[in-house]
């Protein structure tokens, strides 16, 4: 099957998509996410029958608002970490910037997304996905704007005296507005919208992408999923750089049971976000 | 609270206090007691005469005898309360008898002023038992009581009560934060004022202290901080007004899209059978 059986036939080769460095932060965001909203959304729908109970099996709203801090602090460290990364990316030219295979968008972006709805539609092929699809673009750019956004608000009201020393008052009522929002955006997003679909629940990698958690993929289907990327390095002869041998068959179980325990999680989650959004209108 | 009317009742009527000995209340509530003796007219409205007992013995006034409030009663008729007026000295005297430090600053408040001159123009005002309640009255530095409090105020000061329960204050006091400041914190009680007033806990001069009760810290620009702003109202300030706009906009266009897009390529998933089709998938 996809990637064989270990080394009988040969050597079993891999794509490899994801570094070690960005596995872990995805990591960081999965669980300062969950943690984030776990904690934070029973506030926001306060009336929920679900959100006095959720902050009672917390430990009250004070205990809550102990582990929202302390997951915003983890939140605080993925984003400096991949600014870190990103500018030193840039200063070190460690790769494309301006680029198909690039996670800056770009002419090709907005062809794919008139491509894909071609294809939902029927009337043409699915069009050739480069490294980065514009659906990840853009899960990518909103989270980290989004985080840039909630962070900035969540320090203001977390510094409520420090913040109004600089700024007026009314600065914690936009931060309020911007944080509630971006949380309900984020969460949509996320869990419901954008990510969850779109990363684990499209057909091509239903029902979750191991991807992200185990960094390479079987070469038959990183061809199939990401056509334009293996042509433009086939041309460019940077092939090798993503090509490397399997995993053991140990490793390969062990990132599927994470990935087996994270989409547990992430079902959860998502029915939790739908519950409590859904509970006040249908009930 | 049992426990206490239990062991408390005998101790007390030995000291002398002004617990019922006479068994007053307990003449009241043979027939008060009654569930069916239900609601009433009277020139002030509906009034239930029916008194649970359990409710009225796990109050803070608990033990005290029916006449220690309801004084001047009259066993044979029952005296009726017949005007405004009447009620309102009777109820404040009543509370003053006890509490007579609480009763001053009240008459000195706008909410005490309002019961001088409504009285006069027949305008509601709130009295002691409006916003404490009568033989329910709580304890007010409980989590319970202090959760009822913005509604409280709101019954008459409509639609503050929302604003201030959209803030953290009123979120997280509403889910069993116990410290956080609800309006009286803010506005002051007994001695309540306008915030126009210079005598209120919130005009110019009082407000930055007010607000470092709770947040020592805090500077001039902390109380510029807005609680009752509804932020997707044209009469919130300008910028809150458009930031609310603006994600209101991006989150129907996000969802919108986002929804679509999903739901298409669901379709075309199973159209062309690309689901549990491990031929391009993994």
């Amino acid at each position: 099957m996809a990637h064989g059986t270990d080394a009988k036939d040969g050597v079993n080769l891999v794509y490899h998509r994801f570094s070690a460095f960005h596995r872990f932060n995805h990591v960081l965001v999965m669980v300062s996410f969950f943690g984030l909203v776990l904690t934070g959304v029973p506030l926001k729908f306060k009336d929920s029958i679900w959100a006095q109970l959720l902050m009672d099996l917390m430990g009250g709203v004070a205990a809550a608002g102990f582990l929202h801090r302390v997951m915003a602090v983890v939140n605080i460290l993925y984003f400096i970490l991949e600014f870190s990364y990103m500018a030193w990316y840039v200063v070190a030219r460690k790769g494309p910037i301006f680029h198909e295979d690039s996670i800056v968008p770009g002419k090709k972006d907005w062809a794919d997304m008139k491509g894909m709805f071609r294809w939902f539609f029927g009337k043409g092929q699915k069009p050739k996905l480069s490294r980065f699809a514009y659906w990840e673009k853009f899960d990518f750019w909103a989270l980290f704007a989004g985080t840039f956004l909630i962070g900035g608000s969540g320090l203001m009201m977390w510094f409520p005296e420090a913040t109004t020393r600089i700024l007026p008052g009314v600065s914690l009522n936009v931060a309020l507005v911007i944080h509630s929002n971006e949380a309900f955006l984020a969460t949509g997003v996320i869990f419901i919208f954008v990510h969850f679909f779109s990363a684990h629940g499209r057909p091509e990698s239903f029902p979750a992408d191991e991807v992200i958690f185990s960094g390479y993929l079987p070469v038959e289907h990183y061809i199939s999923d990401r056509p334009q990327e293996y042509e433009n390095r086939l041309k460019a002869g940077t092939l090798h750089e993503v090509i490397r041998p399997a995993p053991s068959a140990r490793r390969r179980r062990l990132f599927r049971w994470v990935t087996a325990t994270a989409t547990v999680f992430a079902f959860l989650a998502a029915s939790y976000t739908v519950l409590l959004v859904l509970w006040p209108v249908l009930f | 609270m049992l426990l206490v009317v239990l062991v408390g009742t005998p101790a007390a009527a030995e000291d002398g206090d002004a617990v019922d000995p006479a068994g007053f209340s307990g003449r009241c509530l043979t027939c008060h007691s009654m569930p069916y003796l239900g609601v009433v007219d009277t020139p002030l409205g509906p009034r239930d005469l029916h008194i649970d007992p359990e409710v009225y013995e796990s109050s803070v006034h608990g033990l005290l005898p029916c006449n220690s409030c309801h004084a001047g009663f009259s066993h044979n008729p029952h005296q009726m309360v017949p005007n405004a007026e009447f009620f309102a000295e009777t109820a404040g005297e009543a509370c003053k008898n006890c509490h007579d430090d609480q009763f001053e600053m009240y008459k000195q408040s706008y909410h005490g002023e309002l019961t001088r001159e409504g009285v006069a123009e027949g305008v509601a005002s709130p009295l002691c038992v409006d916003c404490h309640g009568t033989h329910g009255i709580a304890y007010v530095d409980t989590l319970e009581y202090r959760q009822t409090i913005a509604d409280v105020c709101g019954a008459c000061h409509g639609g503050r009560e929302d604003t201030f329960l959209d803030t953290y204050h009123g979120k997280s006091l509403s889910l069993g934060r116990e410290a956080s400041a609800t309006c009286v914190d803010c506005h002051g009680d007994h001695s309540i004022l306008p915030v126009s007033n210079p005598l209120s806990t919130l005009s110019k001069a009082n407000i930055l202290p007010t607000c470092q009760e709770c947040h020592p810290d805090a500077g001039e620009g902390f109380t510029t901080f807005l609680v009752h702003i509804e932020p997707t109202s044209t009469k919130a300030p300008l910028v809150v007004f458009l930031v609310a706009m603006a994600y209101l906009a991006l989150i129907v266009a996000v969802f919108s899209f986002g929804g679509v897009h999903t739901l298409l390529y669901i379709y075309r998933g199973f159209k062309d059978k690309l689901y549990f089709n491990k031929g391009g998938g993994h």
